[in-house]
């Protein structure tokens, strides 16, 4: 179904669009700046993750109205991407402006709850200072009846768009049969070719743990808070805090694309995304582990007139090394379930054919490659859980 | 000479500008037994890490042997502070190391750190650490892990780390005070052992006044940051007593 030469449906389309689409895309890459903003002037005024301190709808105010003014008067993404350029005149302009404030003010309005607060306490994380969240039902709010509507609105547009075909979905199930007969048929054929490209994965997993530990664990140094004191330390433990969080948020996926485009598709890739995600995946365990230590014994080994690295040596190192390796082959156990996942996206190794025998709808190669992943991730499961007992 | 001299030693901590210390002077004697007492929170720890630095005095004077400890650089600290042993009320001792490990951080300030560092220390300090440790009668625990130990043990092997820096002055931060009467009075005697033979000036933080009149040579009380009583254990009456504990305290006894 298309509303193309539908002048009505255009018009909806286009009010629908220009109303709501370009607004909300400008707002969301407004919101990022912010995040990214007030994650760093955070990081520097309180030393950690603090997204915004202030009040709540200061951010929203900003973030909106700028995004509006951007669309009116500027080249906006959201623009860029619905493929419109806004012509005309000053009035024109002002005039788009204007109407362009009834979307969101619309959205916000059915968002209010019954004391006239909106949403958003504590909305994905981000962490208000002010402000309560409400402790009622979902149904007693009009936040909950705004949302549910919103996901009524977002089910039925689902439905529209995705071609659902119910009837093909219960009466042409015999059509996958040829496919799970091939499911249950693995191509064994390919045994000691899965095993070589499992031994490869394998071995991504391992070196980037290997590699990305000891960075991880020199760096975690300089982002404990109890470690880093004084006009060099502190903005040293922003800097790198700020810098494992923000390289946190880029999955490993990303990295193995970023890499692949880098030096190039194959399990190199691979491994270097591996690595640098579990450097700072690592880093966060290490550091939170070093800034819970029991302060007594470094102060103790203080008082004998010890250096600072005697004080790290025999005070604190000691107190590490056993959930340092826990977390570490914590870390090498995700990274051998995710090896597969990068593999997938060319990062090489097992992911890599496997994700090209479910391209080429060869089911009976996708098993048995499937198989072999899970015995691995299963075994390398156990060990790590068994040896991380070992530890605690 | 006193051997040391604390000259209106204020401390403001900057979280909370709680006021701590308040203009506290006092000198103390080469081998005194100096207890300190007072109410939680008068300000006993804080005086007691001002002397070694583990807490920056805010202003004041902190002399030791006509050195004044509050200038020194990092490097001259670190000196000083291998002749100032300190023992904790929660005992402070690195849980995982052994016993051996614990005591050998005493020598940390006399060795140099690349040894340290490589944990190789000199055959010398290893024949201290046994004397030590069988000086606290824990020898045969020598190689057992740290949080092996029962409380008091663990105060041995606190007391043979400060032992281990042969020091002149112990500051011992109630250091009885998580442990049995029993148990407090064999480390007590350490203490006066210690005082006593190797002629160590004693700084201690009692909970009890039974202890402090007990081991006490002197008596320091504290009250809200400022010094309310200073003189020979007898001289605590009923009603200096009250003026340091509250109207409502009543006098527990430890046996
Ligand atoms: N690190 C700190 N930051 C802020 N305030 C502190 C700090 N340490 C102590 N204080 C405050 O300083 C005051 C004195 O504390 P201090 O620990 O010296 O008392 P105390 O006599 O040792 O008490 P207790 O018998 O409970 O050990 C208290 O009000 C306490 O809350
Ligand atoms: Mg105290």
């Amino acid at each position: 179904m298309s509303g193309e030469g539908l002048p009505v449906l255009g018009r909806l389309r286009r009010a629908f669009t220009l109303g709501l689409l370009v607004p909300a895309a400008d707002a969301l890459v407004l919101a990022l700046l912010w995040f990214v903003g007030s994650l760093f002037f955070g990081f520097l005024l309180h030393g950690r993750e603090v997204y915004f301190a202030g009040p709540w709808w200061l951010p929203l105010l900003v973030i909106v109205e700028g995004a509006l003014l951007w669309a009116a008067w500027g080249r906006s993404p959201g623009m860029v991407l619905a493929g419109v350029v806004l012509r005309g005149s000053a009035r024109g302009r002002f005039l788009y402006w204007a109407l362009s404030h009834l979307g969101p003010v619309g959205a916000g309005l059915a968002l209010l709850d019954r004391e006239g607060r909106l949403p958003g306490e504590r909305v994905g994380g981000v962490e208000f200072v002010e402000g309560r969240p409400t402790h009622r039902p979902w149904y007693r709010t009009s936040v909950g009846w705004a949302a549910a509507l919103g996901m009524a609105l977002a089910l039925g547009a689902a439905v529209g768009t995705l071609q659902i075909d119910l009837q093909a979905l219960l009466t042409k199930a015999p059509a996958t049969v040829k496919y799970w007969q091939q499911v249950l048929r693995p191509n064994t054929s390919l045994l000691t070719l899965g095993i070589q490209l499992l031994i490869e994965t394998f071995f991504m997993a391992l070196m980037a743990t290997l590699f990305a530990a000891p960075v991880a664990a020199a760096l975690s140094f300089l982002a404990a808070r109890n470690l880093t004191r004084g006009w060099i330390g502190r903005p040293v433990y922003l800097l790198v805090r700020l810098a494992g969080s923000i390289t946190r948020s880029v999955d490993a996926v990303l990295w193995a694309i970023i890499f692949g485009v880098w030096v190039g598709m194959g399990s190199f890739a691979g491994s270097l995304a591996l690595w640098v995600h579990s450097i700072v995946d690592l880093l966060k365990l290490y550091a939170d582990q070093l800034e819970s230590i029991d302060p007594g014994p470094v102060e103790a080994v203080t008082a004998t007139g010890a250096s600072r690295l005697e004080v790290i040596r025999y005070a604190v190192i000691p107190q590490i090394v056993n959930p340092y390796l826990s977390f570490t082959l914590y870390r090498w156990d995700i990274n051998v379930r995710m090896a597969t996942v990068v593999g997938l996206v060319g990062g090489g190794g097992i992911g890599f054919r496997l994700g090209g025998a479910l391209t080429d709808f060869n089911f009976s190669n996708a098993s048995m490659y499937m198989i072999l992943v899970i015995v691995l991730v299963w075994a390398i499961d156990y060990l790590s859980a068994r040896l991380r007992a070992k530890l605690a | 000479m006193a051997h040391l001299v604390i000259e209106s030693l204020t401390k403001i901590y900057e979280r909370g500008k709680v006021r701590a210390l308040t203009d506290v002077s006092f000198e103390v004697e080469r081998g005194e037994f100096l207890v300190l007492i007072g109410l939680s929170g008068s300000g006993k720890s804080t005086l007691l890490r001002c002397v070694n630095r583990l807490v920056e005095p805010t202003t004041g004077r902190v002399v030791l042997d006509g050195v004044d400890v509050t200038r020194l650089s990092p490097r001259a600290l670190r000196r000083t502070r291998r002749k100032i042993g300190m023992v904790f009320q929660q005992f402070n001792l690195v849980k995982r190391s052994s016993v051996l490990a614990n005591v050998l951080t005493g020598r940390l300030g006399y060795v140099p750190t690349w040894r340290a560092l490589l944990g190789r220390f000199p055959k010398e300090d290893l024949e201290r650490a046994r004397r030590a440790l069988s000086r606290v009668g824990l020898l045969e625990k020598m190689y057992a892990r740290a949080d092996e130990l029962s409380g008091g043990q663990q105060q041995r092997v606190g007391i043979a780390r400060a032992l281990m820096q042969e020091p002149e002055l112990l500051l011992a931060d109630e250091p009885v005070s998580a442990l049995d009467p029993a148990t407090s009075h064999s480390i007590m005697q350490y203490l006066e052992q210690m005082n006593r033979e190797d002629g160590v000036t004693v700084l201690a933080s009692l909970h009890f006044l039974s202890l402090a009149r007990r081991y006490g040579t002197r008596i320091i009380a504290l009250k809200d940051g400022r010094i309310v009583f200073d003189g020979p254990p007898g001289a605590i009456d009923n009603a200096k007593f009250k003026e340091i504990y509250g109207e409502d305290a009543e006098e527990v006894e430890v046996r």
